[in-house]
């Protein structure tokens, strides 16, 4: 069980029943839990979807599509069942919310799916949770059997005459899994590999029918939004940027956390004030924005962001899943470099080429270069293989390992440089890495 | 079905039409614009793994895989900018950073689709300076080895052994970098050995047993013939190279896809080949001396059949001769031992192994038109109805189509049948019926409502039966297919039933040519074209004198020979005595002759065997089960041994018959001895007057196998196809059942099924090494489970 | 009067001494080369197995099939001589090594390697197409004969001898092997 922080500057929406024990579903109800269903019950769908649109809330996986109109996606009238998929496979490195999620709201994460099931005239969900999550499974499991011993599940729901059955399932460990496509590759028991886009899940998803997949955090706000209505939710955040955000503080950070901020708060803020700054009086020098597959910030962009949607695709880049990643000057961002390839060599499924090869052509290079083994045409050729991957992979993933790359080599060339001709790591005590320790070098 | 209506892209600034719905890959392939793929392939499902056809589409944000875009109206296409050269260059460097350099070892080198796409591409000087990763070479079964760091992970293997054949023995283990294809039992390989993941892997990665390192593809001479085992006659290219004996056959494929069978190739088109160098293949001429069969001369041999047989039909009469043709032998080959029999021999007491009841099926159609279905309808097909057989282990190419028929085109697929047959997986239907009860479930399908109660178990209820016969009666246009479960009158009715809704039929015979060996006449009481040997007919115009009585069937031959009635029997390509079971000792006064390849156990009751050539080492025409015909070319050599023409024709000279009656060949001959009316002239040669009205020259040896198909062509209604196609290695329909003119059936039917498995063939695939070194045939003969399933 | 004019007396006077020049120059060369070394090989009576003969490191005769530094043939039978060659005059079977049987270095090995001399020109073509530099020119030459059959030439001969391996010292005694290396620090 992870330590909860706060910080005052927090609008606590998703979290405000973290560590009131609303695991438990009687306290979940005291804490006006199953009102925001009981309410939607009373809406016709197209409201319910309405009221999302209104509330501007974004996808919270990463990559921030109306939910709203998500949902809206999805057909009337369909031949196949429809499905409601919670995407708990957070997996993406130093994002961390959902886990707290489920671990004191799941209650809100089942509300959100009736809900949205509600709104799409959807009869099952299913709640996905990532394999290593293995805890969160049994509260998850509880939390889902407490809901049909209250009559919240199940046939008649609330004495509603409608039916809507949750189930949860876990996977094996696999960030690809987190791509909705693969995830219900996974859910359908097959390999974890993404499906061929178009047709789109709202079209043709689980089990060949029409499917709204939305993250954990995403659908935990629903209810709230609900509860409170879309426009209030909507006015926390910046215009188009609606409501609150988890944002998950970790690196080199005094009081790292999961802190629930309003979009379109400062970075510098958020790392300074929230965040409680740097240890060690050391400085600022990079900060990744939202999970490892964005853009690396410098200490100077990072001063001047602002944590919302808009602002970061203005540069033709992207928030992200929320992790906040605080890097200080003694980090070898070569290292850095390495380390962020390790996880996606690990994490490739192996399906195209790019993906599959670059990834794992990269982490070689890179580990060989860290080691002091690398040569100047190494640094040119790192920035030419994370371009070639970068839009050309069958999914995100090629992407997401291109981009910190490539930003990486770009914007710290000179740390690359000093890694050259066989000099260690300026950044690490001579002798925690000999030569002998080299791959080997074809 | 409408069709779907064209529409209009532009793609490098040409403009195209292809229906809607069209991949882009296959809208520009069909123009002509090459867009490069490994992954995607005609007919499995789509993966865009390979990203090697990313091509520029105008208002989408990145490059896009053409292989999974479908067309759409007004689509701007780039697909040969420097962006998109780039993208594909980059795609060939990543595959090459793992992939071994060693293409001057590699089976694939010369026509691997990484090697032409290096080379068109670039990418020839190397970024990578890292470690390959490299793991040992696999053994999955005799026939198929894998060498892991050559595969590039198309995927393509898996969807041909999973989507295609059905067998799902091949997968994908781990993930990222670390992802292998991997066989079903972990270390090898339980399947049905079709290799068709080896011919279908665009690198080296999947090579053959039979073939691996023995040659390269350039060295090779390729062959383009005909399978010589299952009667579906799929085309298989030969890869030829010279040897000390002749021309020896290093590995059968697929190479060009042109023949009738596509894809796919079953393990005895790809490797069951081998039985022609088999050690104890024929080599000499035998005859018995002191009872012992010992190696003779051509001369000799001849010289001694002939003149025994001259001796006992000039002295016993034609009748005490009896002749067995062959099930593999061509239809020239056929139509000459028939002729020979008929016209120099002077008997009718000629027939061959019956696996099924060709003949009935001809008295059933007679005079139908367009009901026999060729071998490309049933891929297309919207419904079929499949009667008995085992599809999958006997008639393999008929099995692809109708899964790829119903996999592509959604096509309905009724079996009834006595065993849980594999393709039940594909269809909409399966009816099993208590073993024998097939003809009841014809009587239930023409309205006979009491057959049902002999056909209903727990798994088949009264209204099963039922509904499959109303989807049946609604059906359109279906394809009929049966096995030899139905014969005579069975089929008659079938016929009836199948005559309302316009079905085509497709009756199931073994082996490379029993449909061409019934169509040529090879009956005791049929003349080529099904022509009633008793009724009237020409053939005493073309050919002089030919016995107006029918003749006696194997086993009455059989019978005759053991009450010492048969003095003379001439077996070519046939084994009788295994096939019916024969007391070999029937045979012991008998003068047997024996034109075989191997030594059976009918050659060693005979006083003179010839070595005869296979299928593999001479030419001719196969017709296949459903009346398809096609070139068989030759492709090997073996010194020492000759065709079954060859030797007919000597025999036949030997006994003082005049060859050019026999095989019109040479200018000016009187085949039918002139004594019709001809064009202009009082006297003409039909024969002559037919060649010059069709623009063929008279043959110039009375070896050629195309003097005689010149006759059949002229003288068997339906084989009027056209020759040039069939020249240029196509298959054109033939339809003498249709045109029969059979009369009565006779009763004389003994059908004998070869119930060959995919791992068996006859004769033929007891000397095959690569039929027998498989595991699965050791189990297929040791329980007759169905396999994979 | 015969006048003769100062350019024609130098004309007919300098052709003169032009040709002794030339003589002279001519002989010079003769006389330089008389005592000059003699350049011309003691062919077919000089010392060592070329019996005198003396080739530039370029000259291609006849064919010589490497081995590697393990006494393996290089060649694995990839046949690109065999295409590259303009005379067809190379013919090859291949065959596979086994762990029993190897032969070279890769999977596959040339169980056959013919060269007709009758027909080989010495292009070089098929050195050039080697991808593991298996063939080269060697500087044999002698390859007259009275029999075309003789120049039918066999791998056995095509093959470079087994070079005679590192000496070491000869292991005398198996307690030897298990004792620990003294020499290497």
């Amino acid at each position: 069980m992870a330590d909860l922080v706060s910080h005052p500057d927090e609008t606590r929406v998703v979290s405000q029943r973290f560590g009131k024990g609303a695991a438990d579903i009687n306290r979940h109800l005291e804490l006006d839990g199953y009102k925001a269903v009981q309410k939607a019950l009373q809406m016709q769908p197209d409201d319910i979807i309405n009221e999302v649109k209104t509330s501007n809330l974004r996808g919270r996986g990463g990559a921030g599509f109306s939910t709203g109109m998500k949902w809206a996606f999805v057909p009337k009238q369909s031949d196949k069942p429809k499905y409601i998929l919670v995407n708990g496979d957070e997996s993406e490195p130093g994002t961390c919310k959902d886990r707290l999620i489920l671990e004191h709201d799941p209650h809100s994460v089942i509300e959100g799916v009736v809900i949205a099931g509600l709104a799409v005239g959807a009869k099952v969900g299913y709640v996905y949770i990532r394999g290593e999550y293995r805890y969160l499974v049994d509260i998850m499991r509880k939390a889902i059997a407490d809901a049909y011993a209250k009559g919240f599940l199940g046939k008649n729901i609330f004495g509603s005459g409608k039916d809507f059955d949750v189930h949860w399932h876990t996977g094996a460990g696999a960030y690809e899994v987190g791509e909705e496509s693969a995830l219900m590759e996974s859910l359908e028991g097959k390999r974890g590999i993404p499906r061929i886009r178009p047709p789109f899940p709202a079209i043709v998803g689980l089990w060949g029918g029409p499917t709204v997949i939305n993250n954990v955090e995403t659908l935990a706000s629903v209810p709230h939004i609900i509860l409170m209505g879309g426009q209030k939710f909507a006015d926390y955040g910046p215009p188009k940027n609606g409501g609150t955000r988890l944002f998950c503080l970790s690196g080199h950070i005094n009081k790292p956390g999961v802190y629930e901020l309003p979009l379109g708060y400062p970075l510098k803020k958020m790392i300074y004030e929230v965040g409680g700054g740097i240890p060690n009086g050391r400085k600022l020098k990079a900060v990744v924005p939202g999970g490892s597959s964005t853009f690396v910030l410098t200490a100077e962009e990072a001063d001047q962001m602002n944590m919302d949607f808009d602002s970061f695709s203005k540069r033709g880049e992207f928030l992200g899943s929320g992790g906040v990643v605080v890097l200080d000057d003694q980090t070898c961002m070569v290292k850095f470099a390495l380390r962020v390839m390790k996880f996606y060599q690990h994490e490739s499924c192996g399906w195209c080429i790019p993906c599959r090869e670059g990834t794992d052509w990269l982490k070689k290079t890179l580990t060989r270069f860290h080691a002091g083994g690398g040569l100047k045409k190494d640094i040119d050729n790192i920035k030419y293989l994370a371009q070639n991957m970068l839009g050309r992979t069958f999914c995100p993933l090629g992407d997401a390992a291109a981009i910190p790359t490539m930003s990486i080599v770009d914007k710290w060339r000179s740390e690359f440089e000093a890694h050259l001709e066989g000099r260690p790591c300026p950044f690490e005590p001579e002798g925690s890495r000999t030569i002998s320790e080299l791959p080997v070098i074809a | 079905m409408a069709e779907p209506k064209s529409i209009t892209i532009t793609v490098d600034g040409k403009s195209l039409s292809a229906p809607a719905g069209t991949l882009l890959i296959e809208a520009c392939k069909a123009v002509g614009i090459e867009v490069p793929s490994f992954c995607y392939y005609p007919g499995l499902s789509l993966q865009a793994a390979c990203r090697m056809c990313l091509v520029r589409i105008e208002k989408m944000p990145k490059l896009q895989t053409a292989c999974t875009v479908q067309i759409t109206d007004g689509m701007v296409v780039t697909s040969d900018s420097d962006e998109v050269r780039q993208a594909r260059k980059s795609m060939i460097e990543l595959l090459l950073g793992n992939h071994p350099l060693d293409c001057p070892v590699c089976d694939a080198g010369g026509e691997c689709e990484l090697q032409d796409m290096t080379f068109k591409y670039g990418a020839a000087e190397s970024r990578y300076m890292e470690g390959k990763l490299h793991k040992e070479e696999q053994q999955w079964s005799p026939v198929v080895y894998f060498d892991r760091p050559r595969c590039i992970l198309c995927y393509r293997c898996v969807r041909a052994c999973g989507e295609g054949m059905d067998v799902w023995a091949l997968g994908v283990q781990n993930r990222g970098s670390s992802s292998v294809i991997a066989p079903n039992q972990g270390d090898h390989l339980e399947c049905e050995e079709c290799g068709m993941c080896i011919d279908i892997c665009p690198v080296g990665a999947l090579t053959s047993g039979a073939y691996r390192y023995k040659t390269r593809p350039w060295e090779m001479k390729h062959v383009g013939t005909i399978c010589t085992h299952c009667g579906d006659g799929c085309k298989t290219t030969l890869g030829m190279r010279r040897s000390d004996t002749g021309m020896d056959i290093v590995r059968g494929d697929n190479r060009d896809k042109s023949g009738i069978n596509g894809d796919f190739l079953c393990i005895k088109g790809r490797y069951a080949f081998d039985y022609f160098d088999h050690k104890d293949r024929l080599r000499h001429p035998l005859i018995r001396r002191n009872g012992q069969l010992t190696q003779a001369t051509w001369e000799e041999a001849l010289e001694h059949v002939g003149k025994r047989l001259k001796e006992i039909r000039d002295t016993q009469g034609g009748q005490a001769i009896g002749v067995i043709g062959s099930n593999r032998t061509t239809n020239e080959e056929n139509y000459l031992l028939q002729k020979f029999a008929r016209t120099v021999l002077g008997t009718n007491n000629i027939d061959h192994h019956r696996t099924t009841d060709f003949a009935g099926f001809a008295r059933a159609i007679t005079g139908k038109q367009n009901a026999t279905a060729t071998m490309r309808d049933v891929a297309t097909a919207s419904s079929i109805l499949l009667i008995g057989n085992d599809p999958t282990e006997q008639h393999p190419l008929l099995a692809w189509n109708i899964r790829s028929n119903v996999r592509l085109n959604r096509a309905k697929l009724f079996i009834v049948n006595s065993r849980p047959i594999k393709l039940r997986r594909q269809a909409a239907a399966f009816l099993q019926v208590p073993e024998g009860r097939e003809s009841k479930f014809v009587a239930f399908l023409n309205g006979d409502d009491t057959a049902a109660g002999s056909l209903t178990s727990p798994a088949v209820s009264n209204d099963s039966l039922k509904q499959v016969r109303d989807q049946l009666r609604g059906a359109q246009d279906p394809i009929i297919i049966f096995g030899s479960e139905l014969r005579g009158a069975d089929i008659a009715a079938l016929v009836k039933f199948g005559s309302g809704v316009r079905a085509m039929f497709i009756c199931l015979g073994d082996y490379a040519n029993s449909r061409g060996a019934a169509d040529m006449g090879l009956y005791p009481d049929l003349f080529p074209g099904y022509v009633a040997a008793d009724g009237p007919h020409n053939f005493n115009e073309e050919w002089g004198k030919v016995p107006q009585v029918k003749g006696m069937d194997i086993a009455g031959m059989m019978q005759a020979a053991k009450d010492r009635k048969l003095a003379a029997l001439y077996v070519v390509g046939s084994n009788p005595v295994t096939d019916y079971s024969f007391d070999p000792a029937a045979l012991q006064n008998a003068f047997v002759v024996v034109q075989e390849l191997f030594l059976t156990e009918t050659a060693l009751l005979a006083e003179v065997v010839f070595p005869a050539a296979s299928a593999y080492e001479k030419a001719g025409t196969f017709t296949n089960t459903c009346g398809d015909i096609q070139l068989l070319k030759k492709a090997g050599e073996i010194s020492s041994v000759r065709s079954d023409f060859e030797i007919i024709v000597r025999v036949a000279d030997r006994m003082g018959a005049d060859t050019k009656k026999l095989v019109p060949f040479g200018k000016g001959v009187h085949a039918d001895m002139g004594q019709s009316r001809g064009a202009q002239s009082g006297e003409a040669d039909r024969h002559a007057v037919w060649l010059t009205a069709n623009n063929l020259d008279p043959r110039l040896s009375p070896f050629d196998p195309m003097a005689i198909l010149d006759e059949i062509q002229r003288l068997v209604p339906g084989y009027e196809f056209s020759r040039l196609n069939l020249i240029a290695g196509n298959d054109e329909h033939v339809t003498a059942a249709e045109h029969s003119n059979a009369g009565a059936g006779n009763g004389l039917v003994q059908i004998v099924p070869a119930n060959d498995s995919l791992f068996t063939s006859g004769t033929l695939g007891r000397y095959s090494h690569t039929l027998n070194s498989v595991i699965e045939n050791r189990r297929s003969t040791e329980s007759k489970e169905v396999m994979a399933d | 009067m015969l006048h003769f004019s100062k350019q024609t007396i130098y004309t007919e006077h300098m052709s003169i001494i032009r040709d002794i020049a030339g003589i002279a120059k001519g002989m010079s060369v003769t006389f330089r080369e008389m005592f000059a070394p003699t350049v011309v090989e003691n062919y077919p009576d000089g010392p060592g197995p070329m019996k005198g003969a003396v080739f530039q490191e370029r000259f291609r005769g006849l064919h010589v099939l490497q081995r590697d530094e393990n006494g393996l043939e290089k060649c694995v039978a990839c046949f690109l001589c065999a295409a590259a060659c303009p005379s067809n005059c190379i013919y090859i079977e291949a065959a596979e090594n086994t762990e029993e049987n190897r032969i070279s270095g890769a999977e596959r090995y040339a169980e056959v390697y013919n060269i007709d001399y009758n027909r080989c020109i010495f292009c070089g073509y098929c050195v050039e197409a080697c991808p593991t530099d298996a063939i080269t020119h060697g500087h044999g030459f002698e390859l007259a004969t009275f029999n075309a059959s003789n120049l039918v030439y066999r791998k056995e001969q095509l093959l470079a001898p087994i070079k005679p391996m590192r000496t070491e010292a000869p292991v005398e005694s198996t307690s030897q092997l298990k004792e620990p290396a003294q020499d290497h620090p």
